[in-house]
C-alpha cells in the first residue's frame, strides 16, 4: 500500500459522514419522485386513475332482484316470476370465432344471427348481452353444448322471466311486462314496489380467471314485494267465461262485470270483454288492454233510480207503498219523457215504479226534493269521484255541477240519465243498499299498496260513511226484489231458484264518439244482489250496444243470475229460506194503503 | 476464528515458568471464553422443517381451498338445476290447475256448471235451496266464438222444398236468418 493512491477515494473512504450525505441526498431524490408521483396521482385526478386500476383487474356484474308476484287472495299467482337465465359472451374470447358461434346461437336460441354477431365481434369488451328471459335449464344446455362444440366465452347468469299463468283471465287488471319495463295494468302503477332493487357483484380477474381470494364485494338484490289482490281467480275466470258468452251472444261491442263482496267492500272478480292473453300482448289491440270497468264513462240509466228511490225515502218523501199516478208522457222543460213502453195512466206503487222500471214515476217522484238534495245523496254514493283502488287511468265520471243543476236536470239524472260513471263507482253505489245503507270504498288489493304515483291504496284503507238509514236501504231491498219476480217486474231471468234476490235493470242510451250526443245505441246493465235480506255479494254486469235487440232484462239479467249463482255456491251461501218480498206494485182508488 | 484462542491459551502456559511477576500479569489476562461449540443441526433442521411445513401447508391449504371452491361451484350448479327443474314443474302444474284447463276437461268428461245451487245440511239432512239436475243449457261456452267466416267461405244453405209425391205439402226448414224476432223486454 506504499503506492500513491487518488487522493478523493481515499478522502472519501475515509469520511463516513460525507458518504451518508452522499447516500441521504440520494434517497431524499428517489423519496421526492415517489412522492411527486404520490401527489400525481392522489391530487391530480384520483377518481381516472381508480377507475383505471378497477378497470384493469375487476370485473362488475349486475344481479337483477327477484319481480315480486301478483296473487289472487287465495295466494295462486296471476303473475309470476320463474327461474331465467341471460346468456352472456365474453368478446374478447369468442371474436375469433364469432362467426361459428354465432350461428350456432341463432339455431338454438330466439336470437337474431346479425345482432348476435355484433355482439360477439366487439372490440376491448368483456361482456355482452346474448338472450335474455331463457329458461333456466335451457340456457345451461346451449352453454354446455357450445363448449363441447369448442366454443368457450359463452355463461348464463340469473334473469328471472315474468310468468303468466292464468292467461287472460285478470289480464285487464294485472297487465303485462315488456323485455325492461312493465307496460301496463298492475304491473306498470306498482312497478316500484314489484321491482325491488338490483344488486351487483365486484370480483378481481387474473388473465380471464376470477382470483380466488381476490378483492369481491356483493351487493345482494333486494327482491321486489308481492302484491297481493282481492281477486278470487276461478271466480274470475267464470265471471270472464259467462261475460265473453254474453257479449258474443248479445253481438255487443264490449261488457264488464263486478262481483263485490258487500261488508268488506272487496272485489272478488272485475272483468273485461274483450281481454287479452297477458303471455301474448302483442296478439290484442292496444284498446283491448285497459280496465274498460274503471276507465270507460256511460250513463248507468235505470239501475240509478236504485240511488234515487232509496234517497227519497231515506229523505222522508216517500215510501214503498207511496201512491204514484203514472202518465203516458210527462213534459220536462221543452222536452217530453216516455218510458219503455206505452201505456196509458198507471197506478203503481213506489215498488211498482221500480219494478216496472218507469221513468216517468221515477221522475214524478223525485220532484218532491229540495233543489240539489239528489246530488248530495249521489255524492254520497259515491258518484262524480274515483274509487282509487289502484287502477291507472280511472275515470272519475261525470255528476253534473251544482251550477247547471237545473229541474231538467234533475229529471233526467233521477233515472240514470245525463250523469256518467264507471262500473266500479256503480256497483260500489247499489252496494251501499246491500250492505244496510253504509257505503264501504271498494278496494282491489288487500292490505296495503303504494302506487308509484305515491297513492296508497288497499283493502286496509277501506272507509264506511253512512248514506241512508237502514230502514231506507231495506225497504229499497225488499222493491228491488219485486224487479225479478216474474209476474210484477221485468227481469224475471235475473232470478236464481230458491234465493231471494234483489236487483235492477238498466238500459240507457249511449252518447256516440262521434256526435256527442246519443246516437240510438244502447248500455244494457243489472246490478243487483242476493240473499236479498241478508246481502253477501252484490254483482254488476254491463254490456255495451248489444245488437239484438235485448235490454237489461235479457241481456244482463241471465248473466247476473249465473254469476251470482257460482258466487253463492263456491262461498256457501245457502238460501235464507223467508218468505220473499210481496210489496204492492199498484193500486186502487179507494183501497186502504197496507204495510 | 479459534487461532487466537489458541494463542492465548499457549501464553499463558509459557507465563506460568518465569515467575511470580509473570504470574501476576498472566492472572490479568482476559479469561478465556467458554465456548461450547453447538451443532447448527438442529437450528437448521427446525427452520427446514418449519420452511417445509408452512409450504405444504400452504399448498394443502390451497388444494382444499380449490377443492371446496369446486365442491362450492358443482352444488351451486346442483341447487341451479334443481331450482329450474322445480320452476318448470310448477309451472306445469299452473298449466294444469287453470281453472279454464280444469273447466275443459271437465266438460269433455260431460259435466256442466249447475245454474242453481242446492245445499244438503249433514246436521239435519235438510237440502236448502232448490236442487234442479243441471242441464246442457247451463253450461258456459268456454271457447270463444270462431271469427264469423265471410260470406264467400260460407254460404247461405241452400233449401230446396220438395212436394211429397201423395200431395201433402211437407214443411221446409226454412231460414231462420230471416226471422231475426227482436225482444224487447228490457226498459229505458
Amino acid at each position: 500500500m506504499r503506492r500513491t493512491v487518488s487522493r478523493p477515494l481515499g478522502t472519501l473512504r475515509g469520511s463516513p459522514q460525507l458518504r451518508l450525505r452522499v447516500g441521504f441526498l440520494v434517497i431524499a431524490m428517489v423519496v421526492s419522485v415517489f412522492g411527486a408521483r404520490l401527489v400525481q396521482l392522489q391530487a391530480v385526478d384520483p377518481n381516472a386513475y381508480a377507475a383505471m386500476a378497477a378497470a384493469e383487474g375487476t370485473v362488475t356484474l349486475d344481479l337483477p332482484a327477484r319481480r315480486g308476484d301478483i296473487l289472487d287472495r287465495n295466494g295462486k299467482p296471476l303473475a309470476g316470476s320463474i327461474e331465467g337465465a341471460m346468456v352472456v359472451a365474453d368478446p374478447s374470447v369468442t371474436r375469433d370465432y364469432a362467426q361459428e358461434l354465432a350461428r350456432f346461437l341463432a339455431h338454438r336460441l330466439d336470437v337474431d344471427y346479425f345482432v348476435t354477431l355484433k355482439a360477439l365481434r366487439q372490440k376491448d369488451r368483456k361482456f355482452a348481452y346474448i338472450a335474455r328471459r331463457v329458461p333456466a335449464s335451457q340456457a345451461e344446455a346451449v352453454v354446455a353444448a357450445a363448449e363441447k362444440a369448442g366454443y368457450k366465452g359463452l355463461d348464463t347468469r340469473h334473469d328471472p322471466i315474468r310468468d303468466y299463468p292464468a292467461g287472460d283471465v285478470a289480464a285487464n287488471l294485472v297487465g303485462f311486462v315488456g323485455t325492461d319495463e312493465a307496460l301496463a295494468g298492475f304491473e306498470s302503477n306498482f312497478d316500484d314496489l314489484l321491482a325491488g332493487k338490483d344488486g351487483s357483484e365486484r370480483y378481481a380477474v387474473g388473465v380471464g380467471n376470477r382470483i380466488p381470494l381476490g378483492d369481491a364485494t356483493i351487493e345482494p338484490p333486494a327482491d321486489g314485494h308481492d302484491l297481493q289482490t282481492t281477486i278470487d281467480l276461478d271466480l274470475q275466470w267464470y265471471t270472464q267465461r259467462v261475460l265473453r258468452q254474453t257479449v258474443e251472444d248479445a253481438r255487443a261491442d264490449s261488457g264488464f262485470a263486478v262481483v263485490m263482496d258487500t261488508k268488506t267492500g272487496e272485489v272478488l272478480a272485475l272483468a273485461d270483454h274483450p281481454t287479452f292473453d297477458a303471455r301474448n300482448p302483442q296478439a290484442a289491440k292496444p284498446k283491448d288492454r285497459v280496465t274498460r270497468a274503471m276507465t270507460d264513462v256511460y250513463e248507468p240509466g235505470s239501475v240509478s233510480k236504485v240511488l234515487t228511490l232509496s234517497a227519497l225515502i231515506d229523505a222522508g218523501k216517500a215510501t214503498a207503498h207511496t201512491r204514484v199516478t203514472v202518465p203516458r208522457t210527462l213534459p220536462s222543460g221543452d222536452r217530453v219523457i216516455h218510458d219503455w213502453f206505452d201505456h196509458g195512466t198507471l197506478r203503481l206503487t213506489l215498488a211498482g215504479v221500480l219494478a216496472q222500471s218507469s221513468n216517468i214515476g221515477t221522475v214524478l217522484a223525485a220532484r218532491n226534493f229540495d233543489s240539489g238534495q239528489l246530488r248530495d245523496y249521489l255524492v254520497k254514493f259515491g258518484l262524480g269521484q274515483k274509487t282509487n283502488v289502484g287502477v291507472a287511468g280511472e275515470t272519475q265520471g261525470i255528476l253534473p255541477d251544482r251550477s247547471i243543476w237545473t229541474s231538467m236536470t234533475q229529471d233526467r239524472v233521477a233515472f240514470g240519465q245525463s250523469l256518467s260513471v264507471n262500473a266500479l263507482q256503480m256497483a260500489a253505489a247499489v252496494n251501499t243498499i246491500a250492505n244496510g245503507g253504509v257505503r264501504v270504498s271498494p278496494s282491489l288489493l288487500r292490505g296495503t299498496a303504494v302506487t308509484d304515483d305515491g297513492l296508497v291504496v288497499g283493502s286496509d284503507t277501506t272507509t264506511t260513511q253512512r248514506v241512508v238509514s237502514r230502514n231506507a236501504a231495506r225497504q229499497m231491498a225488499r222493491m228491488m226484489e219485486r224487479v225479478v219476480d216474474p209476474e210484477a217486474g221485468v227481469a224475471p231471468r235475473a232470478q236464481i231458484p230458491g234465493y231471494r234476490v234483489a236487483g235492477k235493470t238498466g238500459t240507457a242510451q249511449r252518447v256516440g264518439p262521434l256526435c256527442g250526443c246519443y246516437n240510438g245505441t244502447f248500455t244494457v246493465s243489472f246490478a243487483g244482489f242476493a240473499p236479498a235480506d241478508k246481502p253477501r255479494f252484490t254483482v254488476y254486469v254491463v254490456v255495451q250496444n248489444p245488437r239484438n235487440g235485448g235490454g237489461g232484462g235479457s241481456v244482463a239479467g241471465p248473466a247476473f243470475a249465473k254469476i251470482m249463482s257460482y258466487t253463492l255456491r263456491r262461498y256457501g251461501v245457502p238460501p235464507t229460506g223467508t218468505a220473499p218480498s210481496k210489496l204492492p206494485t199498484t193500486w186502487r182508488p179507494g183501497q186502504v194503503a197496507s204495510r | 476464528m479459534s487461532s487466537p484462542a489458541f494463542q492465548i491459551r499457549s501464553g499463558r502456559i509459557r507465563a506460568v515458568a518465569p515467575g511470580m511477576q509473570s504470574a501476576l500479569r498472566a492472572r490479568l489476562t482476559v479469561v478465556p471464553r467458554l465456548r461450547t461449540r453447538t451443532s447448527p443441526l438442529p437450528f437448521v433442521t427446525l427452520v427446514s422443517f418449519v420452511l417445509l411445513a408452512g409450504v405444504i401447508g400452504l399448498l394443502m391449504f390451497n388444494t382444499s381451498m380449490q377443492q371446496a371452491a369446486f365442491t362450492t361451484t358443482t352444488l351451486e350448479q346442483q341447487a341451479k338445476t334443481l331450482s329450474a327443474r322445480e320452476q318448470t314443474l310448477r309451472m306445469e302444474l299452473d298449466v294444469l290447475r287453470d281453472p279454464q284447463h280444469v273447466a275443459l276437461q271437465a266438460q269433455r268428461m260431460g259435466m256442466v256448471i249447475p245454474a242453481s245451487p242446492a245445499f244438503l245440511r249433514l246436521t239435519d239432512g235438510k237440502v236448502l235451496g232448490t236442487p234442479a239436475p243441471a242441464t246442457r243449457e247451463d253450461g258456459v261456452r268456454l271457447l270463444p266464438r270462431p271469427p264469423a267466416k265471410p260470406a264467400v267461405l260460407d254460404p247461405a244453405p241452400n233449401i230446396v222444398k220438395v212436394r211429397a209425391k201423395n200431395g201433402a205439402a211437407s214443411a221446409g226448414n226454412g231460414g231462420e236468418g230471416g226471422k231475426n224476432k227482436h225482444q224487447s223486454d228490457g226498459d229505458r
